[in-house]
């Protein structure tokens, strides 16, 4: 079986990209779309933690379907914004939104 | 009727001071008539209140106040002997002030309120005498305090009343925070406030000497601000700034009295503290003789009168200092009536003077005011100590216990205190009532209406009958057996040739002196004291600069003091503290307002950033 770290370590990468996207990219759809894939990785940590270290009480699986129901609603939000935002504005990049500032 | 209902005498008083403050204007006579009720019904109670100590022995009576932690405190009354002569003194001057007012004051504009105030003040010095608790003395001292700086500062609209009154506010505030502090050590102590309790506990032994005597001195100051001792007395003569009636009810017979009275009632305290006695006996004589020179100087009457009451308190403190605790009763006793006599007096004299006070504008006013002249003539020697009139034995009492525990040094001190006395009397005297009038109103005064001159003569029968209290007639054995200050016995007064013929040979010499002196040179001051010791007139005249050396202590330490503290609550408080807080937090505010930029980004860069100090710190500190 494969040890647990090495799944540690794609969940880390797989995280560290997201925060990558969101840092880094200016297109509202593909920081959602790193969003995804941050909460993706922590649903491996769960998943994985619980397989490997207590596979009786499934305390992480849970965790991670919670997780996949909330992001699956707040990406249903999320669109819907985005969705107004291309209405308003003809365009999705978030560095034009920047009404709310000093 | 008895002692149970001592405390009715200054709830009448109470009572009439809330109803003529509140609706005295409506009321006859502007309330004066409801106040001058209030304190006879309060003479009249007196005397039962009396007859049922005299008869059943004192009494305590007392019940739960409030509730603090443990402490319960209780409001209570003692009615004992001591208690019974101060009521007696305090209600019939304050009665016999009180009528004398109604003709003095009339026209005044606060009729009324001044009625009052005499209500108010009648109160707290009956409830002054009779508390039992520590608490409630204080309270009422205060009381009486505060009705003695509204009287003074009765004619507000006066510059020099309403600095005097402040004057005579402030002085005596510092001997009450010494009190207060007294108080406090000796609750510290002994957990209560009571009394008896600490009476009690200081026979016993359970109170440390070092706390006796802090607490006793620090009373001692308490009672030598109120009572005008020197270095407090400065006080007292500005305080004659008030209506004349109130000099004599409040600064000579009843208020000035307090301190006497407090260390009296503080007695087993104070002999337990030698040496605090011999502070008291010190402080005592040296007011006798600073009292006595200054109002040797003086030309306004009532200033005289003020400088005379310093001297006598002197000798009362000095009695106290040397056990004779009695004998300052029984001259405090004798000095309230015949003191307040002679204020009635000058007060009648002022009245036919049209408001003139200096006595170099008097003179010859015998055959003008002979009512005045009499009761002048028999207060005064009873204050010169003539026999054989109140004075008299009071001052022997003094001047015996003096010789008794003190020795004869201090006893002929004592004794020229008393020639000092028949001086300054003999002065007043020769330069009011003999020789040629010095002016148009003297020679044109008219004796002051029966209103004024009835509860003049009421006074002459105490100041110079007050003496047969003193000796022993009937079932009655004297004062020195009536009242009895433990752990001492009593003490009947009897005629000691050592102190009798002394004091009377010199008061009487002395007095006899003073009138050929001024007889022949008519002047102001002798001419001898003049041309030889100017010096010393000149420091006289001066008040022995002291009011000078007050005033540098102001200027120069007090209101130094009080800049540097401003400066420093302008400086540390006001701008490093609270205007800097306000500074930063504005100053702050608009610094970090440039990181809210509106983009998503910045935000989220904030987020992850923090998110990994975060992180590591903990992975750092384990």
């Amino acid at each position: 079986m494969i040890e647990l770290e090495y799944v540690l370590f794609l969940s880390a990468v797989l995280f560290s990209l997201g925060l990558f996207g969101v840092l880094a990219r200016r297109n509202a759809v593909m920081i959602l779309l790193a969003i995804e894939l941050m909460l993706n990785a922590v649903n491996i940590n769960l998943v994985a933690f619980t397989v490997y270290l207590s596979p009786d009480l499934l305390v992480g699986i849970i965790f991670a379907i919670f997780i996949i129901t909330v992001a699956a609603a707040e990406l249903a939000l999320a669109l819907a914004i985005v969705l107004r935002l291309y209405r308003t504005r003809s365009s999705v990049n978030v560095d034009e939104v920047n009404l709310m500032r000093w | 009727m008895g002692m149970e209902w001592a405390w009715l005498l200054p709830a009448v008083c109470t009572g009439a001071f809330v109803v003529v403050a509140a609706l005295g204007r409506w009321l006859p006579g502007r309330g004066s008539l409801l106040a001058i009720g209030a304190i006879g019904t309060a003479f009249v109670l007196f005397w039962f209140v009396m007859a049922d100590v005299v008869g059943n022995g004192p009494g305590s009576f007392s019940r739960a106040w409030f509730d603090s932690g443990d402490l319960t405190v209780r409001l209570g009354m003692r009615v004992d002997k001591l208690a019974i002569v101060m009521l007696g003194l305090v209600s019939a001057v304050s009665l016999a002030v009180q009528v004398y007012s109604l003709r003095y004051m009339r026209g005044d504009p606060r009729f009324g309120w001044y009625f009052a105030l005499h209500s108010l003040f009648a109160a707290s010095m009956l409830a002054l005498v009779l508390a039992d608790n520590l608490l409630v003395f204080y309270i009422t001292w205060e009381l009486v305090g505060l009705g003695s700086y509204l009287l003074i500062g009765f004619w507000w609209e006066r510059r020099s009343a309403s600095e005097a009154a402040k004057k005579a506010f402030i002085t005596t505030r510092i001997g009450d925070v010494a009190l207060l502090i007294g108080i406090l050590v000796l609750f510290k102590a002994t957990g209560t406030f009571e009394l008896s309790q600490i009476f009690a506990m200081a026979q016993a032994g359970e109170i440390s000497q070092t706390t006796i005597n802090l607490s006793t001195v620090l009373i001692f100051i308490g009672a030598a601000g109120k009572s005008a001792q020197f270095p407090f007395h400065v006080w007292l003569p500005d305080a004659m700034e008030g209506p004349t009636p109130v000099s004599a009810l409040i600064h000579a017979a009843t208020m000035v009295a307090a301190g006497v009275y407090l260390v009296a009632r503080m007695a087993p305290l104070f002999v337990l503290a030698p040496g605090v006695l011999d502070l008291v006996a010190f402080i005592g004589l040296t007011t006798v003789f600073i009292g006595a020179a200054l109002a040797m100087v003086q030309t306004d009457i009532k200033r005289i009168l003020a400088y005379s009451t310093i001297s006598q308190l002197g000798f009362m403190m000095l009695a106290l200092g040397s056990l004779g605790f009695t004998a300052a009763i029984f001259h405090l006793l004798a000095h309230g009536f015949f003191k307040a006599l002679l204020f009635l007096g000058a007060g009648s004299i002022i009245h036919a003077m049209h408001e003139r006070q200096d006595i170099r504008e008097m003179g010859g006013l015998r055959s003008r005011l002979p009512a005045t002249w009499v009761a002048f003539v028999i207060a005064g020697l009873a204050l010169a100590g003539i026999f054989p009139l109140s004075g008299f034995f009071s001052k022997d009492d003094v001047l015996f216990s003096v010789l008794d525990n003190r020795g004869v040094v201090w006893f002929a001190a004592g004794l020229i205190g008393s020639v000092l006395t028949a001086l300054y009397v003999a002065r007043l005297l020769y330069l009011v009532f003999l020789g040629e009038p010095r002016s148009q109103a003297a020679r044109e005064a008219r004796e002051a209406p029966l209103g004024m001159t009835l509860p003049v003569m009421a006074l002459m029968a105490p100041a110079a009958g007050l003496g047969l209290l003193a000796l022993a007639w009937g079932d009655y054995d004297g004062f020195g057996s009536f009242l009895v200050f433990l752990p001492f016995g009593s003490r009947p007064f009897e005629f000691h040739g050592a102190v009798f013929w002394p004091s009377l040979a010199l008061a009487f010499s002395a007095f006899l002196m003073g009138l050929s002196m001024y007889r022949q040179t008519g002047g102001v001051a002798p001419a001898l004291v003049r041309r030889r010791i100017p010096w010393l007139l000149t420091a006289l005249d001066n008040k022995l600069y002291l009011d000078h050396v007050y005033q540098w202590t102001v200027d120069h330490v007090v209101l130094v003091g009080s800049r540097l503290v401003a400066l420093f609550d302008r400086a540390v408080v006001n701008d490093a503290g609270v205007d800097a807080t306000g500074r930063a937090t504005r100053w702050s505010g608009l610094v970090l307002r440039y990181h809210e930029t509106g983009l998503v980004s910045t935000y989220m860069l904030t987020i992850a950033v923090t998110a990994m100090v975060i992180v590591l710190i903990v992975i750092t500190t384990g």
